[in-house]
């Protein structure tokens, strides 16, 4: 339940939005004086889809989230609370059309940042594939708390072992030697992909402090009006380095254009 | 409909065929071709030979026309999967389009060697696949032997008009990381009918979630994806309410 206490613990005079179902919780509230709304994904395990009763982003969480993103309240900033352990694998599911849930998800976001509204995230859990594509990922502005429950891929370790017909020892060598995939947010961050990583004694446990410091930086990002970047905006950061290639194609792509 | 044996499968076609195919006669012109030798680094570390073109080919064509971004993935190419530079290529080509652009999906999405590059890459695509489409049409196929599974499956959704063949699927999971991950009870892959049958051409445009049904043949898809850029673009698709009715039919009783 990492996911809804950081929910509740980032705002000041959190009050839960109604309307949801249990495995979004959707807060409001204020930080420094202004309004944001939190989204997070949370197990049910009374969730009606059994694929999707330990946090996973489903079919419902994709309406829910869309809706929470697009009925925040008007002047609202959004902060995406980050602990999905990926999307739901289930026949279910891709016989409803799971993609569209996601891309429903994507869609609100992107669709509010277009139209001016911040979007911070915060990853205080895993942060995996789809479900983070489709809720985290489009801010533009990404903090990550620093705990070693907080990992960042695109597959669980076995199932790249079997797709690529490999073995876990090599999975294993080839994320210290192939940055990309590796699982930690220290690398992931050398990307330039996460603006801000925050030590914290206790992921699951908030101290007054650790939540004083992430309220004051995601209140300077809102005034630096960071909130509104697009994704490939963070390309420019100092700290992309390791995507220098993408920017070069960019480049040459735009000489050729 | 063409007689059969004059009829050009489009599964059999190469990503550069299918692009000449489907846009106008002799318009498409490549940018970053495989002479320009723009191939993943990260590769050779996992024992793996790079592709000149990254599996992903794009440049400037005319459909009806208009200047248009022509984007092709390459299915045979680790399963059409998207790393850093056919990624950057995607974005950057939706980025630079005109007047619209359409993308032949044949991808398994994030490439798993390049993992998090590849994450990052399609948020990008995301992006700019919205952004264009508030402008322009954005047209997706997803006909070839592949499929469009992962993170891509994201991207072809977000998209104004899907096309897709009978050959076609669509979803988020393969069903092999569905059996890894869920068991054999939940799904077995080995099970091709049950696996086209829900996922598979027919069904997505029966149930909406795709625009238009295509044969395997060049020249129909030509033709439907002139009709699907002088349609108005589907603002359904991603509709809640619509979903809503989608996926309780799919809820367990």
């Amino acid at each position: 339940m990492r996911g809804s206490t950081w929910a509740r613990a980032l705002l000041e005079a959190p009050c839960d939005a109604g309307g949801f179902p249990p495995s979004v919780a959707v807060c409001d509230g204020t930080i420094a004086g202004h309004a944001y709304r939190t989204v997070a994904i949370v197990p049910n395990p009374a969730a009606r889809f059994p694929r999707a009763r330990s946090g996973e982003f489903g079919l419902d969480e994709g309406l829910a989230v869309a809706s929470a993103v697009r009925g925040a309240p008007a002047g609202a900033a959004l902060i995406s609370i980050v602990d999905v352990p990926g999307q739901a694998f289930g026949r279910r599911e891709e016989a409803a059309g799971i993609s569209l849930a996601l891309a429903a998800s994507v869609a609100a976001y992107v669709d509010e940042r277009r139209h001016g509204r911040p979007l911070f995230s915060l990853i205080v859990g895993k942060a995996i594939s789809g479900a983070f594509l489709a809720h985290g990922m489009q801010s533009g502005w990404i903090g990550a708390l620093s705990d070693r429950d907080v990992e960042i891929h695109v597959m669980p370790a076995a199932s790249v072992a079997r797709v690529t017909r490999s073995s876990a020892a090599e999975v294993a060598r080839v994320a210290t030697v192939v940055p990309a995939t590796a699982r930690d947010i220290a690398t992931f961050a050398s990307f330039g992909a996460v603006d801000a990583i925050f030590d914290v004694a206790d992921a699951n446990a908030p101290e007054p402090n650790e939540i004083e410091a992430i309220r004051a930086a995601i209140d300077r990002a809102r005034e630096a009006g960071l909130g509104i970047r697009a994704p490939l905006e963070r390309l420019d950061g100092p700290q992309a380095a390791r995507r220098a290639l993408a920017r070069e194609v960019r480049a040459r792509i735009d000489e050729a254009w | 409909m063409t007689p059969a044996l004059l009829r050009r499968s489009y599964v059999e076609a190469t990503p550069r065929e299918r692009i000449e195919a489907l846009a106008d006669t002799g318009s498409f012109r490549e940018i970053l071709d495989p002479f320009e030798r723009c191939s993943s680094p990260y590769l050779a570390e996992q024992n793996i030979v790079a592709q000149r073109d990254d599996g992903v080919v794009i440049g400037r064509a005319r459909l009806a026309g208009r200047d248009v971004a022509a984007i092709a993935v390459d299915g045979r190419f680790l399963g059409g999967s998207i790393g850093e530079i056919g990624g950057a290529k995607i974005a950057r080509a939706l980025e630079r389009a005109g007047e619209g652009a359409f993308l032949l999906l044949d991808t398994g999405g994030i490439r798993l060697q390049e993992a998090n590059l590849g994450l990052l890459a399609i948020a990008e695509i995301c992006d700019a696949v919205f952004a264009l489409r508030e402008r322009a049409p954005v047209v997706a196929v997803i006909a070839g032997s592949v499929g469009c599974y992962g993170g891509m499956s994201i991207v072809a959704a977000l998209c104004s008009h899907i096309i897709m063949s009978r050959v076609g699927r669509f979803g988020l999971n393969g069903p092999e990381v569905i059996e890894q991950e869920a068991g054999i009870g939940e799904l077995d892959a080995r099970d091709r009918p049950a696996i086209w049958r829900a996922t598979g051409g027919i069904r997505r445009v029966e149930q909406g979630h795709a625009d238009t049904l295509a044969g395997d043949d060049l020249d129909e898809l030509a033709g439907a994806l002139r009709a699907a850029f002088a349609a108005e673009p589907n603002r359904e698709r991603l509709s809640l309410e619509r979903l809503r009715r989608c996926f309780a039919q799919e809820a367990p009783a």
